[in-house]
């Protein structure tokens, strides 16, 4: 029996559609192929394949043959093992150096992860050379600002602030003016630290949620995008004590500024902010870290608003944490005496015991589900423009 | 098309940061004489290789990105020999390889009949028994929390499943980098500088780094310094407990500056009288037996070695008491802990300083903004005054003029 042949017979298979695991596949040589390079694609390469076609038979489709060729041609990214070797693809042993040889299908979710991160990373750096379109001449006149609005600024949090900002702006409430309003965006604070994780995975990358979490709490303070008190004294301090708000009823700061809605930033649920966390650090090393923000808004942003499950919660571990941190704001918010259009009391957590499931937090799993969906239909151009073609 | 590449990939800690030095400052003079080393800033050639390799680097990635297909570009127009220097390149992964390569114009085979670029690969490599502590004490430099038996256990894992492993044996297990690295270059042209056993003459190592790099006929300044500099077991055990304590609070860029060049290598690696760390008298078997299996495969394979493999062997367990970083001499950590303290206090002390300076200089700028902007009759009135005041038949007038303005001032 030749290894290599048998490899290479599978390589083919895979790229035409085939789902058989390695393990299962005919090792009497009926399975074998030619060579169609000098080195085998990685483990990884192939388990990932493999798990597209899975995934796009599911769905009563193929994987384009040229889908297929990026995956195998693909690279690993971010630290961790390179690719690795098809366990009895070479048992003559001539690796005996490196890592040992593996069976994709035993390779973690993880693993798959890094290559198919590389590869949606490199659609998301291909928009940028997509110049961003031209508002139309509707929306330019939606959007010039009314003399009779008043002037106002929208702070808080950063996730929402920026989605608020943007749509009251396409209504005309373009935010500014001489002396304005300050509208402090607030929720209860589990939301606002998912929010302030969401922000951060879409800016910066870096944390997983558990890791974000515990760095914050287990350090006793809340990451600065999160912390409501600090936003206030900063806006205070900016525009004048007397001219902030705290906003925790959308309807009455809509009622306020005479809009019918405030809009909002598009909804990801933990696994697919996990995703564009993971797809955000090879994407640093593909475009400017000032870019990177806008085109996974404009990318990943608006195709995976509504999916990857609700958004994650905080370990029960933290709930002591999370309580204290709450009063610790409400008591600051409340002591300052900023005028609050809602109730202040909806800063804190819910009562223990109530509404308290188990936690949710990404899995790599569900996660990898996403990013398949996004090889199988890549991200070519920002779906705004999509959308309008 | 530049005619040949000298492609030195690692390893790390085998003294490549002073090479990289000479090789930096000298840059122009290496040009003259026909040697490019393609580099604005001392760190060119690690943001390519992080580039190269899409490697998150403490954000300092953020500055990679299109490095390498600059510093290819720059190789390619070379008509020359151009030399590429760094260690991290020893963990890229064959595709990775491959795409570098290429950009600098290696064809198949090495062949340079149709004008490929001569690509020679440099590996530079040291013995397991000095890379093993080093590569811990590299980790804890770089913000790593875990001890130094949970680092022996994770680079034991067979299966190298953590990112700490994978790394490890990614940049030190050299027939593998060489299996990456070196498939497609003919084994005359792969050449592998061992680095020499301790307490030989200091000089030897540049001078098989000279041979290896042909610098031998050059005219270069050696005078620069840029080592690495080790540090001892309580420093490192201290630099380990301050990332426990404070990493997760430092920002990376703050952490580079305060923690490693402040604290590691300014202060606490003057501390030369401390214990020396040093592999575990349990771990020397496995070690040795590994190296052998190197050795072995390397002189097989038909490198040209500059120096020789059996400096890979490494010293032997040795026979006095090993110190455990794990459980370091408390006493000695509590004064190595006081050095830094006092370190610190210095550099704040300075920085207060410097502030104070920037703030007397701020206002001074704010004066001559406010000056400047002091409308001309007003400056013309100042001057006039400040002239009558300098007379005595001046500050007579003014003190009539004074007279006559409160008079006419007086309320009605």
């Amino acid at each position: 029996m030749d290894g290599r042949r048998r490899a290479w017979g599978w390589v083919a298979a895979l790229r035409a559609g085939a789902t058989t695991p390695w393990l299962d596949w005919p090792d009497d040589g009926t399975g074998d192929g030619e060579p169609l390079a000098a080195e085998l694609p990685g483990a990884q390469q192939l388990a990932l394949l493999r798990r597209l076609n899975v995934y796009a038979a599911a769905a009563g489709r193929t994987v384009p043959a040229a889908t297929a060729e990026r995956i195998l041609a693909a690279g690993v990214s971010g630290r961790g093992r390179s690719e690795l070797a098809l366990v009895g693809a070479d048992p003559g042993g001539a690796g005996r150096f490196g890592p040992p040889p593996v069976d994709p299908d035993a390779l973690g979710d993880d693993e798959l992860l890094r290559v198919a991160c590389a590869l949606i990373a490199d659609d998301v750096a291909a928009t940028a050379a997509v110049p961003a379109p031209e508002p139309s001449l509707v929306d330019r006149v939606r959007a010039v600002r009314r003399p009779w609005v008043r002037s106002f600024v929208v702070v808080g949090m950063p996730w929402r602030a920026d989605a608020v900002r943007t749509e009251l702006a396409a209504q005309g409430h373009r935010p500014g003016g001489r002396r304005p309003t300050a509208y402090l965006l607030a929720d209860d604070l589990e939301t606002v630290l998912v929010q302030a994780w969401t922000a951060r995975s879409f800016d910066q990358g870096g944390a997983s949620w558990r890791g974000f979490v515990r760095a914050n709490a287990g350090a006793g303070h809340l990451p600065p995008r999160a912390d409501l008190a600090r936003m206030a004294r900063s806006a205070a301090y900016k525009y004048g004590a007397d001219r902030v708000r705290i906003v925790l009823d959308d309807r009455l700061l809509a009622a306020e500024l005479g809009v019918s809605r405030l809009g909002g930033p598009p909804r990801l649920g933990a696994h697919a902010v996990d995703l564009v966390r993971r797809v955000g650090e090879p994407l640093g090393l593909l475009v400017a870290s000032a870019e990177r923000p806008r085109l996974l808004r404009d990318s990943l942003g608006q195709v995976l608003d509504g999916l990857g499950g609700p958004p994650p919660t905080l370990p029960p571990r933290w709930d002591g944490w999370l309580s204290t941190q709450a009063e610790r704001t409400r008591h600051e918010l409340a002591a300052a005496r900023y005028p609050v259009l809602g109730d202040l009391d909806r800063l804190l957590p819910r009562p223990v015991g109530t509404d308290r499931r188990a936690p949710v937090l990404p899995v790599d799993a569900e996660v990898l589900s996403l990013a398949l969906g996004l090889l199988l239909d890549p991200v070519t151009v920002p779906a705004r423009t999509q959308e309008e073609t | 098309m530049s005619r040949r590449v000298l492609l030195h990939v690692g390893t790390p800690k085998t003294g490549t940061s002073y090479l990289q030095d000479v090789l930096y400052k000298n840059r122009a003079r290496l040009l003259k004489q026909g040697v490019s080393y393609p580099a604005d800033r001392f760190d060119d050639h690690f943001l390519a290789g992080l580039d190269l390799m899409r490697l998150r680097w403490g954000g300092l990635e953020a500055e990679a990105v299109g490095a390498w297909d600059r510093l290819s570009a720059q190789v390619r127009e070379h008509d020359g020999t151009s030399i590429i220097s760094h260690e991290i390149l020893a963990s890229a992964s064959r595709s990775q390889v491959a795409r570098a390569l290429t950009s600098l114009g290696h064809r198949p085979g090495g062949d340079t009949s149709d004008g490929g670029t001569e690509i020679h690969l440099i590996l530079s490599v040291r013995d397991l028994v000095r890379q093993i502590p080093a590569e811990w004490q590299e980790n804890v430099k770089h913000r790593a929390r875990f001890g130094y038996g949970r680092f022996l256990e994770l680079i034991q894992d067979p299966e190298r499943a953590h990112r700490v492993g994978a790394w490890f044996w990614g940049v030190q297990e050299i027939p593998d980098i060489l299996d990456r690295w070196g498939a497609d270059i003919p084994p005359e042209r792969i050449h592998l500088v061992t680095v020499p056993p301790s307490g030989g003459p200091p000089d030897l190592l540049w001078e098989r780094f000279s041979s290896a790099f042909g610098l031998e006929g050059l005219d270069l300044k050696l005078t620069t310094r840029r080592a690495n500099p080790s540090l001892g077991v309580p420093e490192s055990a201290l630099i380990r407990r301050i990332n426990r304590t404070a990493a997760r609070d430092l920002p990376p860029q703050h952490y580079r500056p305060l923690v490693r060049e402040l604290l590691a290598h300014r202060t606490l690696s003057k501390r030369t009288k401390s214990a020396r760390l040093g592999l575990p008298p349990d771990q020397y078997p496995w070690v040795h037996q590994l190296t052998e299996s190197w050795i072995a495969e390397l002189a097989r394979r038909g490198y040209d070695v500059v120096g020789d493999l059996e400096d890979l062997r490494g010293a032997p367990a040795p026979t006095g008491k090993w110190v455990d970083p794990d459980h370091p001499p408390e006493r000695q950590v509590a004064s190595a802990a006081v050095d830094a303290i006092k370190a610190l206090l210095l550099d704040n002390a300075e920085a207060h300083a410097e502030n104070e300076r920037l703030r007397r200089k701020l206002e001074a700028a704010r004066r001559d903004l406010v000056r400047a902007r002091t409308p001309r009759l007003m400056r013309s009135m100042e001057w006039t005054v400040q002239r009558l005041e300098g007379s005595g038949k001046g500050r007579q007038a003014l003190e009539v003029y004074r007279k006559a303005r409160r008079r006419n001032s007086r309320p009605a």
